[in-house]
């Protein structure tokens, strides 16, 4: 083994880090409106633009459009961290629905129904709606005569392209959604052909689009009855033909290339002390200021400062899991979906590009702004299951499981602002309404302290649904390991309110129990309160597995966190010393089972979706194969997840597979994987054509769920790599597909790393450790261990594994 | 198993009413039980015109598309009231202007002719229907010659049996049969006949029943017309059993139309029995295979009712159109948009389907207002020469599913490929040539677009809107050279009750059947040189359509239905897209839960 320590900067970031200078000041969230005037951004002084065969390796690619009516499976997604849309790519009609992720309806939801929970409609509760249509209607590109249609999702520079030829003459169109120039940019270009048609850019709330003839763009702006102001606008030219501002649209005719650009935003503004709005914003008028101004930019420079944007975030992670077929190449996406599940033949770059394709997925929708909710900002109607809205009990936090451990480190940042934004009012709700005489889950005790959130979050401190008392654990699950990774001890102070809090609530809420132990000793331990183990059996049962692992892990990160801010210590000793005394979960003498309740009975469906009582083993790690935990415990959580089945949907068979991968259980965890991947027709469950993760919630009826899109990537990193803070191991679950050769560069590393790594047959090549902040962790690789301590910026390369 | 089972509106809506008023006649007449009749029809001699009518599929107009239709303006008097002499008229005159340069010329009369807006029937003192002067007040001897006049050729409609309303208490004389009246051609106990019980049978062990038909042919001989469209006919017209089998009447009017002077084209109405096919094709010239595709909506067709079902119906009857008689998918309503109630992408692939399976082709939009596009549809050279070169109609050549493409060997020796995306969805489609059975460079004319597109090397792929079409002409390469594998081979694993059953018309005389709930065959011998996903010909037999898992090795396969092979008797071919790794594979066909095709054997390729 050959360690060699260097200070030299990751060879192939170089690249992209000369296209720093051109990431624009980027809007963040602190009493700013999400949608807010920018300083212009720095424009890249040299092309960014990747090589064809370069840009190959990040591409999906179809050979038909979508339709206008089924965008949730067959647009093609873009984003630009809150404004989103799908794309339908039809050469005679462009359509795309966007969504603005702060457009929602509803408020702070704050009067409980008669049974003490909270209401959930989309006007109390409120619901993510749509911002906009926005169609471009080209009626002489009839797809019967197009040949050679092909349209392209390229995934490393954030572009959505559609090329076709109309009579031997060759179109080509490209939508992006800046993020520095804030505005979503169609440019449609030919070799010798025109366009002639319609711009139209409508609201989806009943709004009234008008057009400036003067001022070369159409706009709408309107207000929702919770108080919140909105708006869009469009603007159009051409180097060639005529573009008309007529009416309520924009008529182009025998223009050899278009540009068509469109902004639109919110005056939601993330501070609870405002009411979550801004009212000094003006939507409308900042919209048509961001049209113009994007306009005055050639779109040569609005395209090479998104690239460069994008690049940026897209470069942090690379993975190569072997390589695919001929045959398989030569398929189209949708196609090789189908060949994958039709044939059982690994395709192991089709895999990898899923995993990128949900990186595509955070960077597009998680920048900036509100984090991604069910959807995200992808909607394709103002009705979204469940309101698109933040749910608490997995979804989100698998949404933001892949944001560290594949290099979108900056993305998670949406989800912690969140947290902190919306804290005063969780915390003023809960502490006024969560002991309510009718609420079944109340605390006993009669106190309550801190905060708590429902099932269902919005983004104006309001909770829907049931209320949740584990979720404010779970949602602070996500936010220390962030800290885990990054050791950034800036983030851990601007976090430490929310986990406090969520410490204070729980400090109210145990309430103690005698257990007796197999000896047959009794002993008094702290059980949480009467509670549900999401989502199944009995809604009264006291120390549920699901809430002793996160209250559990919750006090372990408070003390942490106290110690590294050096805050808090009595506090943190006090509350330590309940960690020690809370009942920690037994394995089922009946069913072998590890328990998800205080009974050795299974009071709930075998095969549930929930992985609730195994929450010790992902996301946390009290459960450890490595002889650390007592093996009985490890063989009854294999026992539960062995019966939970591998035959669920979308996030259920994204959480099995990271059990099994912490189980390093390869080729369940990979089956699992390949079982997202499965077409969805009709609505049934697996990948749509988009690769959207579609979920069958009845017969028939498949709906977009965005947490599977995320949670599987999540699991193919955790396969290949687990860590803990001072241990990381490489290669833990590595599949038979993907064993023969591989690599993986900017995996994250909880305690301060990032890692890259490369494999043969099945045994690490060569592994390089960098610290972004980590000092000192155990590297086990093909069965060895050794120990490495780096300084912050330094990293080793291990080779002769 | 082809008649459907979903009741569809009644075509005619006015005739069970008459056939209600007449309930009380009929139980007064009760008759007493006869004797089973011992023989149908004679042997047919072919009539001495019959060879040169329908050598090609026939071409023309329809009335019977606006008469059904709702849509605003067409049928001011009452329903089916659009048939009079001045809209035929106007039809025909637009037909001679527009169409028939192309190859159009019959101008056909349906439904209604005899009948008044009330659909009171009008027959003459021989129980012979004659026209409403209302409808046609010169009378149908005068239209015939104006058509005549115009180039083209005219058509008259009749539905089979004797019209209940034309009986007369039996005692109306037959024409030309002194020793006839109607009570001597139908059966005593008045049994009805026909896909409205409209008509009484006819009972052709007494002779004067043929004298009946004769006398009809006779007068639309005399009249000048050279088309009849016998409607209603059985086994058929949604309905089975003794009463509903028109066989008999069929031969009839051929043996009429033969001795009335005159030829003139018999086809068959609606939906008939395919398991009679061959009676059909001895003695009409044509056969409507399905139901009507007017949707008797506001619109003349609608795509789901019923253009659509044509793709699952047209596939069983492929073997049985050739010259002399052809598989009729009913009128092409593709001419105006608007009132056909199609988009441009399923007015193309409702012409292309008809093209392919050389059906046919008769509009029944109003000539007189096509729009661009329909025009350029119903006039395009190209593809009225593929419905008209004399070769076998296409079939499906993948299974059954949204994206089909179908084909056909020209008698020139190169190939109709036709791609079609019958989901709601766009979708693109892929020809590979293997499943055609040539390989590398192939020459691709786009019909439609009268384009060519090169030189396209395996396969051709397009992007079809929904419901949409591509039709090409396709100028093969190389022979591809294939390895078959019997379904009947010892080294196969049968499973279930899967069994090795003898088949004339299979490779070996054998194949694999009775696939049924949890029957599979493995083939498990299936060789390759490279990792590839192949093109496997899967050559079955299957008289109805069925579906199959198939998969290779241990993939998940995919659960395909076969098209019908229109009997038990035949085989067809329909190619899968199956990966196999270098070296030894299986590939498996698992009946599953229900009932799948007999398996013959399977072929493939020996290279990429």
């Amino acid at each position: 083994m050959e360690i060699r320590s260097t200070r030299d900067n990751h060879p192939s970031r170089r690249g992209f880090l000369a296209l720093a200078a051109a990431a624009g000041a980027a809007t963040t969230l602190g009493g700013l409106p999400a949608f807010a005037a920018t300083p212009a951004p720095r424009r890249p002084t040299a092309s960014p633009m990747l090589a064809p065969n370069v840009a190959a390796r990040n591409q999906l690619w179809w050979r038909a459009p979508g339709s206008a009516t089924s965008l949730i499976e067959q647009g093609l997604p873009v984003g630009n961290g809150r404004l989103g849309a799908l794309a339908s790519n039809d050469p005679s009609r462009e359509f795309l629905t966007i969504t603005d992720a702060t457009l929602w309806t509803g408020g702070r939801n704050d009067t409980l129904d008669g049974d003490g929970q909270f209401p959930y409609g989309r006007e109390d509760f409120g619901s993510l709606t749509m911002l906009a249509t926005l169609t471009v209607d080209i009626p002489g590109h009839d797809l019967g005569a197009v040949d050679a249609y092909r349209r392209t999702l390229d995934l490393a520079q954030g572009l959505v392209s559609a090329a076709y030829d109309i009579g031997g003459v060759g179109y080509r169109r490209e939508i992006f959604a800046s993020r520095p120039d804030d505005v979503i940019v169609l440019h449609f270009t030919s070799a010798g052909g025109t366009y002639t048609g319609t711009v139209s850019l409508a609201g989806t709330h009943g709004e009234s689009t008008t057009a400036d003839p003067t001022g070369r763009y159409a706009s709408f702006g309107a207000s929702f009855a919770n108080g919140l102001r909105y708006g869009a606008a469009v603007t159009a030219y051409s180097g060639t033909g005529t573009v008309a501002v007529t009416g309520t649209s924009i008529s182009f005719t025998g223009c050899g290339d278009l540009t068509v650009i469109v902004s639109g935003g919110t005056s939601y503004a993330p501070t609870a002390a405002t009411g979550f709005r801004d009212d000094s914003a003006q939507p409308e008028r900042l919209a048509r200021d961001k049209v113009l101004v994007a306009a005055r930019a050639s779109v040569r420079e609005l395209l090479h400062t998104h690239v460069a944007d994008v690049r940026m975030a897209f470069e942090r992670f690379a993975i190569d899991l072997g390589t695919s077929s001929a045959a398989q190449r030569e398929l189209d996406t949708w196609e090789r979906v189908q060949a994958r599940w039709r044939d059982n033949v690994p395709d192991p770059e089709l895999e990898a590009a899923y995993l990128q394709f949900g990186r595509y997925l955070l960077i597009s929708g998680s920048r900036g702004s509100l984090p991604i909710g069910l959807q995200g900002p992808w909607l394709d109607g103002n009705d979204p299951d469940w309101m698109g809205d933040y749910h608490s009990d997995v979804n989100i936090q698998m949404t933001y499981w892949p944001a560290d451990r594949a290099g979108l480190t900056d993305t998670f940042d949406a989800y912690a602002d969140y947290c902190v934004s919306q804290l005063p009012v969780w915390t003023e709700v809960t502490q006024r309404l969560f002991n309510t005489p009718t609420n079944r889950f109340r605390n006993t005790s009669g106190r309550v302290a801190g905060w708590a959130v429902a099932f269902s979050t919005n983004p104006y401190g309001g909770s829907g649904w049931w209320w949740h008392p584990s979720g404010n654990a779970w949602l602070c699950q996500n936010l220390f390991e962030h800290y885990e990774y990054t050791q950034d001890r800036a983030y851990l102070a601007k976090i430490y309110p929310v986990v406090k809090g969520a410490v204070e609530f729980w400090e109210t809420r145990l309430v103690t129990a005698t257990v007796t132990d197999a000896s047959g000793v009794a002993r008094e331990v702290l059980v949480a309160d009467r509670d549900w183990s999401a989502e199944h059996g009995p809604q009264d049962t006291r120390g549920n597995t699901y809430s002793q692992e996160l209250v559990w892990n919750l006090f372990e990160n408070y003390h942490t966190a106290a110690r590294v801010l050096g805050r808090d210590a009595d506090h943190a000793q006090s509350v330590d010393a309940l960690r020690k005394r809370l009942y920690l979960p037994e394995v089922s003498p009946t069913s072998g089972w590890l328990q998800e309740w205080m009974s050795p009975d299974n009071l709930g469906e075998t095969t549930h979706r929930h992985l609730s009582p195994l929450i010790g083993l992902f996301p946390g790690d009290r459960i450890r194969p490595d002889g650390s935990t007592p093996a009985a415990i490890v063989a009854g959580a294999t026992a539960l997840l062995t019966a939970r089945g591998m035959n669920s949907f979308g996030w259920a068979n994204a959480w099995r597979s990271l059990c099994w991968a912490r189980l390093k259980n390869a080729e369940k965890a990979y089956q699992l994987v390949v079982n997202n991947l499965r077409p969805s027709t009709n609505g049934s469950n697996g990948s749509a054509m988009n690769l959207f993760d579609i979920y069958e919630t009845n017969p028939g009826r498949g709906i977009f769920q965005i947490d599977a899109n995320l949670g599987t990537p999540a699991a193919v990193v955790e396969m290949l790599l687990y860590s803990r803070p001072g241990h990381v191991e490489l290669l833990p679950a590595l599949p038979a597909a993907w064993a023969s050769a591989g690599s993986v560069a900017g995996v994250g590393v909880r305690g301060g790393f990032t890692a890259d790594l490369s494999w043969r047959d099945g045994r690490v090549t060569q592994a390089r450790l960098t610290s972004v902040g980590g000092r000192s962790t155990t590297v086990l690789a093909n069965g060895r261990s050794r120990q490495v301590t780096l300084r912050p910026g330094e990293s080793v390369t291990l080779r002769n594994l | 198993m082809s008649s459907p089972t979903t009741p569809r509106r009644q075509p005619r809506t006015r005739v069970p009413l008459v056939a209600a008023a007449l309930g009380v006649l009929l139980a007064a007449g009760a008759a007493p039980a006869q004797a089973a009749p011992t023989t149908a029809a004679p042997p047919a001699a072919p009539a001495p015109a019959a060879a040169e009518i329908a050598q090609l599929p026939f071409m023309g107009w329809t009335s019977w598309t606006m008469q059904s239709s709702k849509y605003p303006g067409l049928n001011p008097d009452g329903d089916y009231s659009y048939l009079t002499e001045a809209n035929v008229l106007k039809q025909a005159d637009a037909l001679a202007t527009k169409l028939k340069p192309y190859g159009y010329e019959y101008v056909n009369i349906d439904a209604g002719w005899w009948r008044n807006n009330d659909w009171v029937p009008r027959f003459d003192q021989y129980a012979r229907q004659t026209p409403d002067p209302v409808r046609f007040p010169r009378g149908m001897q005068a239209v015939a010659e104006h058509i005549h006049g115009k180039g083209l050729k005219a058509g008259i409609y009749l539905p089979v049996g004797l019209e209940k309303e034309a009986y007369a208490n039996g005692e109306a004389p037959i024409w030309n049969a002194p020793d006839c009246t109607t009570a001597d051609i139908v059966y005593p106990d008045l049994r009805t006949t026909n896909g409205w019980d409209s008509a009484y049978k006819l009972n052709f062990d007494n002779p004067c029943a043929q004298r009946y038909i004769d006398s009809q042919a006779q007068l639309f001989a005399d009249w000048g017309y050279d088309f009849l469209k016998l409607d209603g006919v059985g086994p058929g017209s949604f309905k089975s059993g003794d009463n509903y089998d028109n066989v008999a009447d069929v031969a009839a009017w051929q043996r009429a139309i033969a001795t009335a002077g005159r030829p003139i084209h018999l086809e068959l109405s609606w939906s008939l029995d395919i398991n009679h096919a061959a009676d059909w094709k001895r003695y009409s010239n044509g056969w409507r295979i399905d139901t009507d595709v007017e949707c008797y909506c506001n619109t003349l067709v609608s795509w789901e009712n019923s253009v659509d079902d044509r793709f699952d119906d047209a596939p069983a009857w492929s073997r049985k159109a050739g010259p002399g008689g052809w598989n009729d998918l009913d009128s092409l309503n593709v001419g105006n948009g608007e009132m056909d109630g199609l988009t441009r992408a399923e007015r193309q692939s409702y012409a292309t389907l008809w093209a392919i399976s050389k059906s046919p082709l008769y509009t029944g939009d109003d000539i007189t207002r096509l729009d661009d596009y329909g025009l350029s549809l119903l006039t395009n050279r190209e593809v009225i020469a593929i419905d008209q070169n004399g070769g076998a109609p296409a079939r499906p050549v993948t299974p059954a599913g949204d994206q089909q493409v179908w084909g056909a060997k020209n008698p020139d020796g190169s190939y109709t490929v036709a791609l079609f995306n019958l989901g709601d969805a766009p979708a693109s489609v892929t020809a590979h040539w293997a499943s055609f059975g040539f390989t590398g460079n192939a020459s691709v004319r786009d019909v439609w677009n009268r384009r060519d597109l090169g030189t396209q090397r395996n396969a051709i792929t397009a992007a079809l809107p929904a419901h949409g079409s591509r039709l090409f002409t396709v100028r093969p390469g190389t022979a591809l050279t294939s390895t078959s594998y019997e379904a009947e081979a010892p080294v196969n694993t049968l499973t279930g009750n899967a069994s090795v059953g003898g088949c004339d018309a299979c490779s070996g005389g054998q194949k694999v059947g009775n696939l049924y709930v949890g029957g599979a065959v493995r083939f498990n011998d299936v060789t390759v040189r490279k990792d590839g996903i192949y093109t496997v010909a899967v050559s079955y037999v299957s008289g109805d359509a069925r579906s199959v898992h198939v998969s290779s090795n241990s993939g998940n396969g995919s659960y395909l239905k076969f098209p019908s092979t229109g009997d038990w008797g035949t085989v067809e071919t329909v190619s899968v897209q199956l990966a196999l790794k270098a070296g030894v594979n299986t590939i498996t066909f698992d009946s599953g839960t229900w009932y799948s095709p007999d398996i013959d054997r399977i072929a493939v390729p020996q290279t990429l």
